[in-house]
């Protein structure tokens, strides 16, 4: 327990925007919402330093819903507009998300580089193990025996991709897996995330009631994961590899050198908009 | 330690007496968004006047709370049995076909669990002062769930379940 300031100067409202989510009820990804804008609230980010990039798809629209800056971006390319985003304003805090496809499918090999790169943001895929916003095919993360798409009937037959075990092999400095059914263990992961210096992982486990309505049992198989974080990422790969996927927590927690350009090219707003008038 | 034990002072029962309400009144905002987006207007309506009831009672204690300096307790430090707030209706359980009916039968659940919350603190903290407040909570929880039976009670009775003949999952 934490005794600090009586009075918070930041309530999560703060970081919510007007705009109501149109998120199917019993989603998964209002909880997100509600653990980001708690985490921004613990933090006391100013909104204004914050930006949130987004790709496409039901998750992605998470940018509409906080106050924060927010940039609803190309398909499966969150990672590399707020990369260019980073580089340029490396004050901001950064952070980004998306949903298993847009992050795993369309946007994987900017993720696999987002975590090699080591730049200092947060990265969260809201994961529902299928593509909801196109009326629910399987996803880079749906087990190989879900038959309930029209486009794969017999199930995909692939083996789905492990999100915490790409992050480490390809270098991403802080994994965690979160549940959407306990935001505020979520929110707390969050914090940590974003006090992390360097490129930060979390895997949010986030039912689809409408397409994947067998997730709602998801809250009955999580569990916290037995061992500490750990440093070394042979252990944490042994540890990702044993694990059903049901586990939450950090996983591995390390410092990697950040990737920062230190040289940067700075323009007034009227020439650079010269350069692009049409 | 059980949650009672931890009540040890009336600034930590208060502060996590307003987070319960708070965290309760924003869910029913949340909720009765939700309806609102899915154009089922009764159930949104429901909700909103939960949350106004939440609020009511988050306001009556931190009339409470006016003298004490409560601690700042981060969200995940609330030690509740559940994985959020007691009191705080769960997302999974809605939809957006749902009925008023179904609305407030979610919500006598979460007001028995918020009953039950404080009574376990009258019966079990070791603070005096804790206790009796607690109690005094209890019984308005209490009442709160006899209102909600009649509000439930004065409902007409349930119809056929809502048919959405173009279901969201439906195949194109």
């Amino acid at each position: 327990m934490e005794h600090a300031a009586a009075s918070p100067t930041a309530s999560p409202k703060d970081y919510k925007s007007d705009i109501k989510p149109v998120w199917c009820p019993g989603c998964g990804d209002f909880a997100v919402l509600n653990a980001l804008t708690k985490a921004l609230a613990y933090l006391e980010l100013p909104r204004e330093e914050v930006a949130l990039i987004t790709g496409i798809g039901c998750s992605s629209r998470i940018a509409a819903y906080t106050s924060a800056y927010g940039f609803h971006g190309v398909h499966g390319r969150a990672l590399a507009l707020a990369a260019g985003l980073k580089a340029a304003r490396p004050d901001l805090t950064v952070l980004v998300a998306g949903g298993d496809g847009d992050g795993l499918s369309i946007g994987g090999n900017h993720f696999l580089h987002a975590c090699r790169r080591n730049m200092d943001m947060t990265y969260i895929i809201m994961d529902n193990e299928v593509y909801g916003m196109t009326k629910g095919q399987a996803s880079p993360t749906t087990a190989p025996d879900w038959t309930r798409s029209k486009l794969t009937p017999r199930g995909t037959g692939l083996r789905p991709f492990q999100p915490a075990g790409m992050a480490l092999t390809a270098g991403a400095s802080f994994i965690a897996r979160g549940f959407t059914g306990d935001p505020n263990g979520l929110a707390k992961i969050m914090v940590e995330a974003i006090q992390h210096r360097g490129f930060s992982f979390i895997q949010a486990l986030s039912p689809c009631p409408t397409f994947r309505p067998e997730q709602m049992e998801w809250k009955r198989q999580v569990r916290p994961f037995e061992d500490e974080r750990t440093a070394d990422p042979i252990l944490a790969a042994q540890r990702i590899q044993a694990d059903d996927g049901m586990s939450m927590g950090v996983i591995f927690h390390a410092q990697y050198p950040v990737f920062q350009p230190g040289s940067q090219v700075v323009g007034e707003l009227a020439a650079i908009e010269q350069e692009f008038a049409l | 330690m059980n949650l009672p034990d931890k009540m040890r002072d009336l600034e930590t029962f208060l502060a996590y007496s307003v987070a319960l309400e708070e965290e309760a009144a924003g869910r029913h905002d949340e909720l009765a968004d939700m309806m609102d987006v899915h154009n089922n207007p009764e159930v949104a309506t429901t909700f909103r006047k939960l949350a106004h009831y939440s609020r009511l009672h988050a306001k009556e204690i931190r009339n409470h709370a006016r003298d004490h300096d409560l601690p700042r307790i981060a969200p995940w430090d609330f030690e509740w049995e559940t994985m959020e707030g007691p009191e705080t209706a769960d997302i999974g359980k809605v939809n957006y076909l749902m009925t008023a009916r179904q609305a407030l039968n979610i919500a006598m659940g979460n007001e028995q669990r918020a009953h039950d919350f404080y009574f376990s603190i009258s019966e079990g903290s070791p603070d005096e002062g804790v206790r009796g407040l607690a109690a005094e909570f209890a019984e308005e929880e209490k009442g709160h769930l006899a209102l909600l039976q009649a509000w439930i009670e004065k409902l007409p009775p349930e119809e056929e379940p809502a048919f959405d003949p173009d279901p969201p999952n439906a195949p194109d």
